[in-house]
């Protein structure tokens, strides 16, 4: 399986789609999106800040490790650090595997994955 | 030896640095490190702390390693 890990401080381009390869079937992308209240609160957007090298040989090894679990072919992750604005994205994946229900699992997963063990934290910039 | 000991988000408000060069010794334990540095620093159970980039136990020595973080609860995404 092949992995993209990617740190961005720009809007978040999603990658050129991959050459075509005939066993795949299932193609899912999910954008993480700024959204315009943070705890009830009005905010410009989020800041975000990595702690990069860990960041990535964690994604790393949880790829690799949810791929066993879940066969895909490739993902591409790309999260964005510094401010985001509302409505742009912080975080775009796309999963490429031969089924829809390894891509799903795999997709779900990472996600959670990310929220649990990945240092990247967010900060809400608050208007007042 | 010495160990650069890294901070994020809230530790590194509640410590008042982002990084720091160290002196320890391979026998020592990151909470004493960090006891060390700053007594009135509790991690609880909250902050965990990663020895070479990967997650450690607080209370296992710190061989010579060269890099210490401490990591508060995640929030990426």
């Amino acid at each position: 399986m092949k992995t993209h890990i990617e740190f961005t401080r720009s809007v978040i381009v999603p990658p050129a789609t991959s050459p075509v390869m005939r066993e795949i079937g299932a193609v899912l992308e999910f954008s993480g999106v700024v959204r315009e209240s943070e705890n009830g609160e009005q905010i410009p957007g989020l800041r975000y800040e990595a702690y990069e090298p860990m960041a990535r040989t964690q994604l790393e090894k949880i790829c690799a490790e949810l791929s066993a679990k879940h066969p895909c072919e490739e993902i591409w992750f790309i999260h964005r650090l510094d401010f985001v604005p509302v409505g742009e994205a912080s975080l775009f994946i796309r999963i490429n595997a031969r089924h829809r229900g390894p891509a799903l699992a795999l997709m779900a997963e990472l996600i959670d994955r990310l929220k649990a063990d990945v240092p990247v934290w967010k900060t809400s910039n608050v208007l007042h | 030896m010495k160990i650069k000991i890294l901070t994020f988000a809230q530790t590194r408000t509640q410590l008042g640095f982002d990084e720091k060069d160290v002196e320890c010794h391979a026998g020592e334990t990151p909470r004493e490190i960090l006891h060390r540095l700053a007594p009135q620093f509790d991690p609880g159970k909250t902050v965990r702390v990663a020895v070479n980039q990967e997650y450690a136990d607080w209370d296992q020595p710190v061989g010579n390693a060269s890099e210490l973080a401490l990591i508060p609860p995640v929030s990426g995404g």
